[in-house]
């Protein structure tokens, strides 16, 4: 070949390879385009089928259908995976359904990737509890008060803090409790249905003073919430606060008696109604006028004396009486039992002495003689606080 | 229908004029193939990144399109759908594309080994068309490793219309295999390293530039369209040393799970593969019935690839149990549908078993032990079960922990992903010698390299051979008198088979007696002239103790001996080697 051919046949090479990597761009240049525009039509039917099923599987678990809303929200993820709210509806279907195991693990994982999130902690809270592990789900159930929350934060925060605190109370943590909830109110606005369940959760929690202070204040806002009404009055009786127990459980007798309502009012709630109008009949209150008052302490001594009578008749001569009781009959032959009216009216000591007498009575007599009935009995809730007989 | 014949593909013969022509391209541009080679390589991972894409996007829409959106227990197109198409995926396999049965990795080995890189459009077609409608109809089998072929196709199919030489069309397969499989790995390191571990079994620098440029290539595509996130979302994955029990139970189990998947497809492939033809038709779409069977009777999970369910796994939807279960009905599921021939890859298949008992174990460990205080997150398990059975069932335990690595985008997991997949890896090839590519090939009457044996041949080095210097050495700046009076010294070595001449410089020559007597016999006609004069300029090969013993072969025709020398003092002799040396070492002896 010569020199020129070479060139030539270079040349002609040149070109050819030129010609052909041209090819080449043009044909992957129409391959990109084709599969860009499949690509797109892919992805947005694949969106659009996430939605339809994400939308079925919520619809199925508002319609406590925890088991097709699995389905449906596993099928939703696999269209669009990782997409967070489907994977808290999936996880919440698994819960529901009593997938346990499986929403744990899945809660977990979630929970790895977001330990500050308030709603998966809350989640593994309750499973913790549904398994019966209150160390984790009371570390859950704060762990999701101190999350974060989207939205209603403080509302959700609230809430949870409810929910621990009745957690609390069913496993007999009432002073943990009691801290929680007296958080929670701390941190809560007037709302009448809200002091209402602080107060019911607080009562629970043996804190009935402050139990009824939060009734108070429901009642404040809402005078007639029924709910309230009978929690303050049971609260108040509890307190030996009888004359505002009265009040109360009079106007929570009548709101349940009112023709709308079917149900009746339970029984001892009546018999407390009962109990406190005549507590407040007997009470030998400092507030009354002499002359009434002195009659009320006429009255209670009969009834303590009647109760002591009884009380000693059942100890034999052999045995003796306990000391107290020994005690408690030196003192009604003494100065103190002696209940004349107008020895009674003449001195306040007296009186005084009295109605301390008839409380140590009914004391004494309920420790030796069994629990009283009755007036006795109300006699000894006067006992137990008398300074609220005072009120 | 020959076992072979599905493996290998005819190349069409070159006319004359093309041949001449090729010899004439060589001859005017002999740097052209060179020059082109590169550019070739991108672009076809460019082209193989959109074709997989397509190839995909394919198989999500037929699954759609042929088993709904939500295919689910007692839904009956479960069972019609995979076993129909199973029926005419077998009529196209045998009348239309008859070599896309199987995998992809041991056609593309065969292209390569045997037919220089050739791989038909057609065959790239059919892969295509035929593995998404299997896939997409719920037969077990994943897309990976027909990936591998089409990329392997598109690439052969270039650097044919490109007019390549043969020894390049060769060349091209595993650049293509590793554009495919890394567009559809979504990893290209762990695509580089299989090509390299499994398909041309070494490192060849000569290749190895264009493949990872391929492979880059087609990740960036695959990437443009399906986002850089990994192919699997994985929760944030923590480890601490107390799980390396754990991970070393995994490994164990992996290592006996890729035994008993290897031991299924060994004994049923074979068996349905020696069936009459009309038969062999029949299989695809009864192995589509069991496979919908599992399906309708309560396992959809185990059909179709699986990614989205291995996505579940890791995101802790299933309990241990059930994760059990889908390992082991998966093991049948690939078994039935791979044995049946229908074309679809077995990739998928092995990552799906491993990321279930890989999250099997971790739950039940989790859950019954929970003293341990096991701090990976299940998603961490299902990882490194991914590359444990990457390593025991594909024999590949390079491009297993990598893979790991790059589909997790997470090293702290390397630890146990490396302990488990040795574990594993160990296990299964003590208790299964033959990997099961190797198997497979032999099956189907096949005997291409197996790379695993190349990997661990030891290669013989001149040191194994060389003998100490037992031959009379002379200098070769003495004059041809004081020669041949050095030389009567060495009266004991008359029988050696050469005498060593030192020419000086570090360079040497190996002469014959006879050589040495004629120069000594003309001393007279020139007694000043030295004896490397009278040698003339040729010297013998520098050749070092650590260079491979072949080495020395072609050297044998022209020199009686080999001087080796040292290679840090130039020149310095360390021994020698004769043809009969090496011979003897060869020989084992």
């Amino acid at each position: 070949m010569s020199r020129t051919e070479v060139s030539l046949a270079k040349r002609r090479l040149f070109l050819r390879d030129s010609l052909t990597f041209l090819l080449l761009t043009l044909v992957t240049g129409v391959l990109f385009l084709i599969t860009l525009f499949l690509f797109r039509s892919f992805t947005s039917h694949r969106a659009e089928l996430a939605v339809r099923w994400s939308g079925r599987g919520k619809a199925a678990l508002d319609a406590g259908k925890p088991g097709e809303a699995m389905v449906a929200l596993r099928t939703a993820l696999s269209y669009a995976p990782g997409t967070r709210s489907y994977e808290l509806l999936l996880a919440q279907a698994l819960a529901d359904s009593g997938h346990t195991d499986e929403a744990s693990n899945y809660f977990m994982n979630l929970w790895v990737a977001q330990p500050g999130d308030g709603f998966i902690n809350l989640e593994l809270a309750r499973l913790s509890a549904k398994r019966n592990d209150p160390a984790n789900a009371i570390k859950y159930y704060r762990a999701s008060v101190y999350g974060t929350w989207e939205g209603d934060g403080v509302v959700r925060r609230r809430e949870v803090r409810l929910e621990l605190a009745r957690y609390l109370i069913e496993h007999k943590y009432m002073s943990a409790a009691r801290i929680e909830l007296l958080i929670a109110a701390g941190n809560s606005p007037s709302d009448p249905g809200l002091n209402a369940t602080l107060a019911d959760l607080l009562v629970q929690t043996g804190d009935i003073a402050d139990g009824f202070s939060y009734y108070k204040k429901a009642l404040e806002a809402d005078p007639k919430k029924k709910e309230a009404l009978e929690g303050a009055g049971r609260a108040a009786y509890a307190l030996g606060n009888f004359a505002e127990a009265h009040s109360l459980l009079e106007r929570a007798m009548e709101s349940k008696a009112s023709p709308e309502k079917e149900e009746n009012a339970p029984g001892d709630l009546s018999a407390m109604l009962d109990n406190s109008r005549r507590i407040l009949e007997l009470r030998p209150s400092g507030k009354l006028r002499p002359v009434e008052r002195v009659d009320r302490i006429l009255a209670d001594g009969a009834i303590a004396k009647k109760r002591f009578d009884g009380c000693v008749v059942k100890f034999n001569a052999a045995s003796g009486l306990p000391p107290s009781l020994q005690q408690l009959k030196t003192r009604w032959a003494g100065s103190d039992g002696v209940m004349g009216r107008a020895v009674l009216l003449r001195s306040l000591a007296q009186q005084d002495a009295a109605v301390q007498l008839i409380f140590d009575t009914e004391t004494e007599a309920s420790r030796f003689c069994g629990a009283p009935t009755g007036d006795d009995a109300l006699l000894l809730l006067l006992a137990k606080s008398p300074e609220a007989a005072e009120r | 229908m020959k076992e072979e014949e599905h493996l290998i593909e005819k190349e069409p013969v070159l006319k004359e004029a093309f041949a001449s022509s090729l010899a004439d391209t060589a001859a005017i541009a002999p740097a052209r193939e060179e020059r082109l080679f590169l550019l070739l390589s991108i672009f076809i991972g460019v082209i193989s990144g959109l074709l997989v894409v397509s190839f995909r996007m394919a198989i999500d829409w037929l699954q759609v399109l042929l088993l709904g959106s939500a295919p689910g227990p007692r839904q009956p197109r479960l069972f019609i759908v995979p076993a129909v198409i199973g029926l005419v995926v077998a009529v196209l396999t045998r009348y239309v594309f008859p070599q896309v049965r199987g995998s992809g990795v041991n056609q593309t080995k065969a292209a390569l080994y045997i037919n220089n890189g050739y791989i038909s459009f057609r065959t790239v077609i059919g892969k295509f068309v035929l593995s998404a409608l299997a896939i997409g109809s719920g037969h077990s089998l994943g897309p990976e490793d027909p990936s591998l072929q089409i990329g392997a196709g598109v690439a052969s199919l270039i650097s044919r219309r490109m007019g390549m030489s043969r020894e390049r069309l060769r060349l091209f397969a595993p650049i293509g295999a590793a554009a495919g499989l890394a567009a559809a790995f979504n990893a290209p390191i762990s695509a580089i390293l299989f090509v390299i571990e499994e398909v041309i079994g070494q490192w060849n620098a000569a290749v190895l530039g264009s493949i990872v440029l391929s492979a880059v290539s087609s990740v960036v595509v695959a990437r443009s369209f399906w986002g850089s996130e990994p192919m699997f979302r994985i929760p944030t994955v923590t480890f601490s040393s107390r799980e390396l029990f754990a991970y070393t139970v995994l490994g164990v189990f992996g290592g006996v799970a890729a035994l008993i998947f290897s031991k299924a497809l060994g004994y049923l492939r074979p068996r349905l593969r020696r069936q009459s033809a009309w038969k062999q038709m029949l299989q695809p779409g009864l192995a589509g019935l069991l496979v919908g069977g599992i399906g309708y009777f309560g396992l959809p999970q185990v059909m179709g690839a699986g990614y989205e369910v291995i996505d579940q796994a890791m995101h802790a939807q299933f309990a241990w149990k059930m994760l059990l279960l889908l390992a082991l009905f998966k093991i049948i599921a690939t078994t039935l549908s791979f044995s049946s021939g229908t074309p679809g890859g077995m990739f998928a298949p092995t990552l799906f078993i491993g990321a279930m008992l890989g999250a099997a174990i971790g739950a039940f460990e989790k859950l019954y032990f929970p003293h341990l205080h096991l701090t990976g997150s299940l998603a961490s398990y299902a990882l490194v079960g991914m590359g444990v059975l990457f390593a025991a069932f594909l024999r590949a335990p390079l491009t297993s922990v990598f893979m790991v690595l790059e589909v997790s985008g997470n090293y702290s997991i390397i630890v146990p992903v490396i302990l488990a997949n040795t574990i594993a890896y160990v296990i299964s090839r003590s208790l299964q010698p033959v990997p099961i590519f190797e198997m497979l090939t032999h099956q189907d009457g096949l005997y291409l390299p197996s790379m695993e044996e190349q990997r661990e041949e030891s290669e013989l080095h001149i040191e194994d051979a060389m003998q100490p210097v037992a031959v009379p050495i002379l200098q070769g700046s003495e004059t041809i008198a004081d020669a041949a009076k050095s030389m009567a010294q060495y009266s004991g070595m008359e029988g050696s088979s050469a005498v060593l001449v030192d020419c000086g410089e570090g360079l040497w020559y190996a002469a014959t007696h006879e050589e040495l007597e004629a120069i000594f016999a003309k001393a007279e006609e020139d007694p000043a002239a030295s004896l490397a004069m009278k040698l003339g300029t040729e010297r013998t090969p520098i050749l070092f103790p650590d260079l491979p013993l072949s080495s020395t072969l072609p050297h044998f025709k022209r020199w009686p001996l080999l001087p080796i020398t040292n290679r840090a003092m130039r020149g310095a002799l360390e021994g020698t080697v004769s043809m009969a040396d090496v011979l003897r070492r060869y020989q084992g002896r």
